[in-house]
């Protein structure tokens, strides 16, 4: 029983990767279905005397609408199954059964953040080959370079988000406190996309990877943004580590 | 020694949790840490498992930092565990030179075989205390720290918890806090009193109980009890005498050897017939109130 089976039971034993699987999967089944169905949908239930005319749906399209969805509440639910994991320290008790047993603080940060990050990506691309197949049937084929360019662009994205836990979780100690930390940084990333031209350099900007490398977007104008996440993953898991260490229980 | 600390202090912003404490812990001894609640037992603990840093002072323990282990208060437990599963990772945890076997080993100690394949969810508390205590022993720890281990338990999940600290003062020194001091006088052989973060007294318990002795006798005679009162409180070497609820007489004497002496002769001239006769000794609350108040 190490703690890598620690982190693999408390996302089987508690239904968390079935949720996050849940979440990704259902978005890539109805995404690509609502893109193709849009028009009909909003013509049935329209008001008497509107006609509301939609651009013909082209296969991006269905990629856009699952990326869009997963970009939030996929994200929510990734932090949060990931707080409950690196957020260690919550409850004194169970945090003296751990620290008061390893080395260092990291044998505990690191699987955890392994799996979390490792279940994240696998929901991801799970979501993203149902999404991709339904667009195949429904919309039309997909270029297979550029759509495993992007999930790479959003996996990494996942990756940094993840860290953000990590580092939040070493910073507060609540779950609730750990998440709400975390995704406020990354709403004030969002926000900050906007600003000039700082947007191609912060990992938020990956979240949008998927449609935009698939839309034609160069993959190369996402590269600064994933050294950045990359920087930054590792940077917050040191700090995390760090924090961890120092941090008295 | 196992573990001595020097002036060990401990501040949270202007309050002294712990102040200029030394502590002494012989090997093999079961340490009573007593004290009544905020006096910094809980700190004093965190500091000596390496959870919290000294403000001053320092700690001196020959053993590595995994052969101490802690026992925290009310041990908690992902609930989606079992028994089994939280020994063993505790097991994996503290070194993979303890064998698998061990397991089983103090999963048995703790009464836990049936419980074993369980969720610890569906545990009651004295189940969750034995599991605690059960992973804190399978690393065979030199020094076992714990915690109020009895403090949040029934009668009965306390009685099991002390049997079992009985069975594992043979195997590690033990430091256990607690302010049920009945449970401290069953099971420790040497005691530390703490007040505001001060240690007030520190040794043996006989030490401490003894020292502090009242002198006095409690007798029981079952005719004629009003005769021996009267002549008691006629003799020089009496200090008081009192009537109890039960019938018994409480006799304050000058001193334990002459109250031997003189004692029989009292009531052999008064042709009681004696039921029993015994010495008072300080109790540990006793001592306690008198130190801490």
């Amino acid at each position: 029983m190490s703690l890598w089976r620690l982190e693999w039971l408390r996302l089987t034993r508690t239904r968390r990767l079935v949720a996050l699987l849940g979440v990704y999967l259902f978005f890539g089944l109805t995404g690509p279905l609502s893109a193709r169905y849009l028009s009909e949908i909003l013509g049935a239930v329209g008001t008497e005397g509107v006609r509301i005319e939609f651009p013909e749906p082209r296969p991006v399209d269905g990629i856009a609408q699952f990326a869009g969805n997963v970009s939030q509440i996929g994200l929510l639910v990734v932090v949060l199954v990931a707080a409950s994991a690196l957020a260690f320290d919550a409850r004194r008790e169970m945090a003296v059964f751990l620290r008061t047993r390893v080395r260092g603080v990291e044998a505990v940060i690191l699987p955890a953040y392994a799996v979390s990050t490792g279940a994240a990506v696998a929901a991801l691309v799970c979501g993203s080959v149902a999404a991709w197949y339904e667009t195949a049937v429904l919309l039309g084929r997909l270029p297979v370079a550029r759509m495993l360019a992007g999930i790479g662009f959003a996996a990494l994205f996942l990756a940094f988000a993840v860290a953000l836990v990590a580092l939040a979780a070493a910073l507060v100690r609540g779950v609730l406190a750990t998440a709400g930390s975390a995704l406020t940084v990354l709403i004030a990333m969002a926000l900050a996309d906007n600003i000039g031209g700082i947007g191609r350099w912060l990992p938020t900007t990956l979240s949008g990877a998927l449609p935009g490398v698939v839309n034609g977007t160069a993959p190369s104008r996402y590269l600064p943004a994933a050294a950045v996440a990359a920087a930054l993953s590792a940077a917050a898991l040191a700090g995390a580590i760090a924090l961890g260490r120092r941090r008295e229980i | 020694m196992i573990l001595r600390t020097a002036g060990l202090s401990k501040r949270y912003g202007s309050h002294a949790a712990l102040d200029g404490v030394d502590l002494a812990v012989p090997e093999g001894s079961v340490y009573g840490l007593v004290g009544p609640n905020g006096a910094g037992k809980t700190t004093l603990l965190a500091i000596l498992a390496g959870l919290r840093r000294p403000t001053a002072g320092a700690v001196d323990c020959p053993l590595p930092r995994r052969r101490v282990a802690l026992l925290p208060d009310t041990p908690q437990f992902d609930p989606w565990l079992t028994g089994r599963e939280v020994v063993a990772l505790a097991r994996e945890l503290v070194g993979a030179e303890v064998p698998a076997a061990r397991v089983d080993e103090v999963l048995h100690d703790a009464g836990l075989v049936d419980a074993a394949d369980r969720r610890v969810g569906g545990y009651s508390r004295g189940m969750l205390q034995r599991l605690g205590i059960a992973a804190t022993v399978i690393g065979e720890p030199g020094l076992l720290l714990l915690d109020e281990p009895a403090s949040a338990l029934d009668p009965a999940g306390r009685r099991e918890v002390l049997d079992l600290i009985l069975r594992l003062r043979v195997r590690s020194t033990t430091i256990l806090s607690s302010h049920i001091l009945a449970d401290v006088q069953e099971v420790c052989d040497t005691v530390g009193i703490l007040r505001s973060g001060r240690l007030l007294f520190q040794g043996s318990l006989d030490s401490l109980l003894v020292g502090r002795a009242i002198p006095a006798y409690r007798v029981r005679v079952r005719e004629p009890v009003a005769a021996v009162l009267q002549r008691l409180r006629g003799e020089d070497w009496v200090t008081g005498v009192e009537a109890e609820p039960d019938g018994g007489l409480r006799v304050g004497v000058r001193s334990l050897p002459e109250a031997e002496l003189q004692l029989p002769r009292v009531l052999a001239a008064c042709d009681a017939r004696l039921v029993s006769l015994e010495p008072l000794a300080a109790d540990l609350e006793s001592v306690f109130l008198e130190l801490t108040s």
